[in-house]
């Protein structure tokens, strides 16, 4: 593992200084000015979108949302490591990197308000819908990686997963299949503390990254707070797997600032004081530091990111709003890729008994 | 009391108004709450407000929430009052939007009334129920069409009763919707059928077929005619409650009577039997006593009176007990219903009865004095108010003229059923008959 | 084309499977033990010999790992096969297989297909010890999105598991292990069209009673069909093959025909196949019917040792038994 486990990586710290590391300052040398001012807008704009579906959802137009509220630079700074043809498997609160990957906004609230089960085809976009089986995604990351190595591809998969997840048997299962075929994904777990109301010390007796040696994969610990640590970070691990030397387990630290959900009440668990502690590190505030420091923050600046931020946030409640419900008839589609004799007989007779109805459309 | 009663009419969806009043109803926020306490109110009547600008503070069963308003534009009214418990989907706010606003009119209402859960809206109301449209035209569950087969169709019931009745399915026609048999075509073929089966098939009293082995018994299938028989014993002593009264009749005058009858011109060539007089006597007491010839309608909660008599005598056929009856025997002077007995009995005898013959009887006579028994309780005829058994003639030490003579006496038991007939109608009617078989004479005047 | 040979029913699989690679470069199979080894019952034997390892895959030990796997190689555009070694250890995959094969297509509005067979030995009667002689073809037979099918002769094992890996469904593929090594013709080269995937088959022709299995039951049925023969029965034998969807045509043309039906499986009776069956042929040949649909399968057990599977498992007697139930009716 790269760092023990007290010093997770970092290459700006809370203040908003830079800290040099040897390996993996290199790796995000090409980072400028307007590079830096390009990161800082993804935070601004990504954790605009986490608050206006969170609003949504306050407003009835929601049925649910999973804030990413802090984790904001864990995300943005790992999807800015992927090339297109990367693929990313991810759990239900990457929405920060679906919005790096260019996933429409207008689409990207239709799974929370309960029209749909996939928001966007994962295909277009190459990354999946929220997955919600805990963990679930990790092996479907492995094959798909696999399959890209079968193929002779210099591509490679990114999975996303929480500190809750790998307690879960199939992360496990990943690991090691991830290993024994030296598949090119890499296996990033942003460890934000909390699984619902459980503390990740209840997942975990030693910090996550530390399992990937029991399965004989490096790792990188690095603090999830830094969007150029993680950057780095990412940029390691993908060079890494896709260079054929197979898969790499990231621990991102970070911290949940919201709750698990909207329905969620981190007050009945977690003390005031921690989410304080925690304020301080935030990850928009250092970069916000050091661009000021750098003379790199004027009106023009604010300006275009707000409205950027603004724009996006527009998009995402016109296309929320606007959703076109599906239809009853809907129910049956898709349910399988041919034509199944149950489902069109049951289509069928539900067509006829909705039909039944005074009033229907005859 | 609601605030509500003196606001404007909500903007009716559709109208897209420059300057549009809309009211933010509480949504369920998906904490477990039906409602929630408004805390304090973060803007006055009369603030510009921005879309997403927290409006409120609620208080939920343990956290306080933040409401972010859906609307930008001018406060018009405050709804509920701090401190205040409001159910979800009340208006709490009405905001004046300036521009067109993004909010689709038909969604941004509260949903409808939802416990909410962990994970998504919470559990719905059950939904009103709608119209149905003619139900009677609404397509059954599809079933397969009946396709032409080499077996009968019926469902189980039917083929239960077809089997009780011993009806083979293959003969008879199906009238049913889907080509199937239905319990009335059953019905029908056991009437019609049955009854006059070739003889092959039928198992009578004395039939000794299929005995299985054994020493000690005999085992005879219960099949047929007999099978019929028993059926319709059982269904009208377990139906009909049943009531038998007796009467003696010095009965030497009649008998005299007959022998005269028998030797004049008339009867020359007639077989005159007891037994019609029996016939004649209970036909004139009939008029009288109406009630001892009607029947229970149980499906349809009547009791219909016959003004037509149609009396059965039972008989002993070599096919077993049948009661064969001679129809609108109440409108027949003595000579012809001493023909119609004669015939029946010799028909019966021959084994030859009829279908027709053996239905629609009203009431019948059984004759047990042939066997040399002098009265019995008997059973009545299934659809029968009354049967009226016959017993032997004896001669007996009888009251006569105030001694005591050695005079011809027979006994009469009538059973009918009590539903039908009260017991002073029962003991009227079995009166008139006595005094009539007691008196010729009565015969004459009342006949 | 002919090319017919006598084969037992495992050598037909493994047959079946190297067309299947000869024919798709993007077919794989996966699983524990089938590649060196050719699999614990040869099923696979000398397949990953002549197709390589990257065709035929050994996989670590882990049932959820092979199926999770298989999912991101379908999305990648392979067709995986992938091997349970033996029913009883399918459950670790249970949420793989319902939560995310079956779901997939509709969860992403049929952008994503799931190509997959996933090949289970399945059924008792092989002596073996626990968590070897399972049926649990009902679970995933009630799972919306999954198909299910089942061969019980050698002719089919061949024609059928190469629909099924051409598939663009997920099959569940439950192969009667019992039945592996029972002889019978194949032709080789018969097209993968030559009889559906999904449609029943009427084995034997008959007139007074329709005697229903599937799987390792079929033999058994076929068997109780000849000594019913000796008493002057005529039975009618169907062999179900797909499960899921259910061909129905076929069942109710035979009930409607002889009037009576009889389901048997290795399966518990209670909520098993013969349910589903014994439901809709009620509703849709009522007036036919001449006595109720009896089943004939396990019982409400878990599945015994094997001193006492005999007993379990339901054999010609038990048919006839039932066939006796069915006239007294």
């Amino acid at each position: 593992m790269i760092e023990n486990h007290d010093h997770p990586i970092q290459l700006l710290n809370a203040e908003g200084e830079r800290v040099h590391h040897a390996m993996f300052s290199e790796l995000v040398a090409d980072i400028d000015d307007r590079r830096l001012q390009d990161l800082y807008e993804d935070l601004v704009v990504v954790r605009r979108v986490d608050s206006e579906a969170t609003a949504l959802q306050r407003q009835g137009e929601l049925g649910l949302w999973a804030p990413l509220l802090g984790q904001e630079a864990a995300q943005v700074g790992s999807a800015r490591a992927l090339a297109d043809d990367d693929f990313v498997f991810a759990s239900y609160r990457e929405h920060g990197v679906a919005y790096c990957k260019g996933v429409d906004p207008t689409q990207m609230l239709r799974f929370w308000r309960g029209s749909t089960h996939s928001g966007w085809n994962p295909l277009e976009y190459r990354m999946t819908t929220p997955a919600i089986i805990v963990g679930s995604q990790a092996l479907h990351a492995t094959g798909y990686a696999l399959g890209m190595k079968l193929d002779g591809s210099a591509s490679a998969v990114i999975t996303y997963f929480g500190d809750g997840a790998v307690s879960q048997g199939d992360i496990s299962e990943a690991f090691g299949f991830a290993a024994s075929f030296q598949a090119p994904v890499v296996l990033f777990c942003q460890n934000n503390q909390w699984a619902i109301s459980e503390p990740v010390s209840l997942q975990t007796q030693v910090s996550i990254a530390q399992r990937a040696r029991g399965f004989g994969m490096p790792s990188i610990r690095v603090d999830g707070n830094d969007v150029l640590a993680v950057l780095a970070a990412t940029r390691h691990s993908m060079t890494h797997a896709r260079e054929g030397n197979g898969p790499m387990l990231i621990e991102a630290v970070t911290y949940r600032m919201g709750p698990h959900t909207t329905s969620d009440d981190p007050s009945r668990y977690r003390p005031a004081e921690l989410d304080d502690e925690w304020k301080l590190k935030d990850p928009l505030d250092r970069v916000h530091k050091h661009l000021e420091r750098e003379g790199l923050i004027n009106d023009e600046f604010l300006a275009r990111v707000s409205d950027r931020a603004d724009r996006t946030a527009a998009d995402l409640r016109r296309g929320c709003l606007e959703t076109v419900e599906p239809a009853p008839m809907t129910l049956f589609d898709n349910v399988y890729a041919d034509e199944h004799p149950l489902v069109s007989e049951e289509r069928e007779q539900f067509s006829q008994y909705l039909a039944g109805f005074e009033g229907s459309a005859r | 009391m609601r605030s509500t009663d003196l606001l404007p009419p909500e903007p009716s969806i559709g109208e897209k108004n420059m300057s549009d009043v809309k009211s933010f109803l509480l949504p369920d926020l998906g904490e477990g709450l039906t409602e929630a306490e408004l805390i304090n109110w973060c803007v006055a009547v009369g603030d510009t407000i921005e879309l997403n600008q927290i409006i409120a503070e609620v208080e939920t069963a343990k956290a306080s929430v933040e409401l972010p308003s859906p609307y930008a534009g001018t406060v018009t009214a405050l709804r509920a009052e701090e401190g205040a418990t409001i159910e979800v989907g009340t208006p709490i706010i009405d905001v004046k939007t300036d521009a067109v606003d993004t909010a689709s009119t038909a969604t941004t209402s509260a949903p409808a009334e939802r416990v909410p859960v962990l994970v998504g809206y919470g559990v719905a109301d059950e939904g009103q129920s709608r119209r149905r449209a003619r139900p009677a035209e609404r397509l059954a569950t599809p079933t397969a069409k009946t396709e032409t087969s080499a077996k009968p169709a019926a469902k189980p019931p039917v083929r239960f009763l077809a089997k009780q009745h011993g009806i083979d399915l293959t003969t008879v026609a199906p009238t049913g919707v889907h080509g199937e048999i239905t319990r009335n075509d059953i019905l029908k073929a056991v009437d019609s059928a049955a009854l006059v089966q070739p003889s092959d098939d039928v198992a009578g009293i004395r039939r000794t077929d299929v005995p299985t082995a054994g020493a000690h018994e005999t085992r005879t299938p219960i099949k047929g005619v007999r099978k019929h028989t028993a059926a319709a014993m059982v269904a009208s002593a377990f139906t009909a409650p049943h009531v038998t009264e007796f009467m003696t009749v010095d009965v030497t005058p009649m008998l005299e009577l007959l022998e005269t009858l028998r030797a004049s011109k008339h009867f020359a060539d007639i077989r005159l039997t007891p037994l019609a007089l029996v016939a004649k006597a209970l036909l004139i007491a009939l008029r009288n006593n109406p009630s001892l010839n009607s029947s229970w309608d149980e499906h349809r909660q009547e009791i219909v009176t016959k003004h037509y008599v149609n009396l059965g005598i039972a008989a002993a056929t070599p096919r077993g007990l049948m009661v064969p009856n001679i129809k609108n025997a109440n409108i027949l002077g003595l000579r012809d219903l001493a023909i119609q007995l004669a015939n029946l009995t010799q028909t019966a005898k021959d084994g030859k009865t009829g279908t027709a013959d053996l239905s629609q009887g009203t009431i019948t006579i059984t004759n047990v004095g042939v066997f040399g028994v002098d009265a019995g309780t008997p059973i009545l005829n299934p659809g029968e108010a009354a049967i009226l058994c016959f017993g032997a003639v004896r001669k007996q030490p009888w009251e006569f003229e105030g001694g005591v003579a050695l005079r011809s006496v027979t006994t009469l038991s009538l059973s009918f059923d009590h539903r039908l007939v009260d017991g002073e109608q029962g003991s009227r009617f079995l009166s008139d008959i006595g005094r009539l078989l007691a008196d010729p004479l009565n015969f004459v005047a009342l006949g | 084309m002919n090319n017919t040979t006598t084969l037992p029913l495992g050598k037909a699989l493994n047959a079946g499977l190297r067309r299947a690679l000869e024919d798709d470069s993007k077919v794989l199979l996966m699983g524990e033990d089938i590649g060196k080894l050719g699999g614990v019952f040869r099923i696979t034997d000398g397949l990953q010999k002549d197709f390589g390892e990257h065709r035929v895959i050994d996989t670590p030990l882990a049932e959820s790992g092979i199926l999770g796997t298989a999912v991101g190689l379908a999305m990648r555009g392979y067709r995986p096969v992938c091997e349970i070694q033996f029913d009883g250890f399918i459950y670790p995959a249970f949420d793989q297989i319902v939560s995310q094969v079956a779901k997939l297509h509709y969860r992403t509005g049929g952008n994503v297909t799931m190509p997959i067979t996933i090949r289970v030995p399945y059924g008792g009667g092989i002596g073996a010890i626990e968590h070897h002689s399972e049926s649990p073809e009902g679970y995933f037979a009630q799972t919306a999105g999954l198909r299910v099918v089942t061969c019980s002769n050698p002719a089919d094992a061949h024609l059928m598991i190469r629909q099924a890996i051409a598939s663009d469904d997920p099959v569940l593929f439950f192969e009667p292990k019992r039945r592996y090594w029972e002889k019978g013709d194949v032709n080789l080269a018969a097209p993968i069209d030559s009889y559906p995937l999904h449609k029943a088959r009427v084995m034997v022709s008959g007139t007074d009673a329709t005697l229903l299995a599937y799987g390792p039951m079929v033999t058994t049925a076929l068997r109780a069909a000849e000594v019913a023969a000796d008493e002057g029965i005529s039975l009618e034998v169907i062999d179900l093959r797909s499960l899921s969807p259910l061909d129905m045509n076929t069942i109710e043309s035979s009930v409607r025909k002889t009037g009576r039906l009889i389901v048997t499986h290795e399966a518990p009776v209670f909520l098993g196949i013969g349910a589903e069956i014994a439901a809709r042929v009620t509703e849709r040949c009522f007036y036919h019917l001449e006595a109720p649909v009896l089943r004939v399968g396990g019982f409400t057990i878990p599945y015994p040792p094997a001193k006492l599977e005999e007993h379990f498992l339901p054999d010609v007697d038990r048919i006839l038994d039932a066939l006796d139930r069915s006239f007294a009716a």
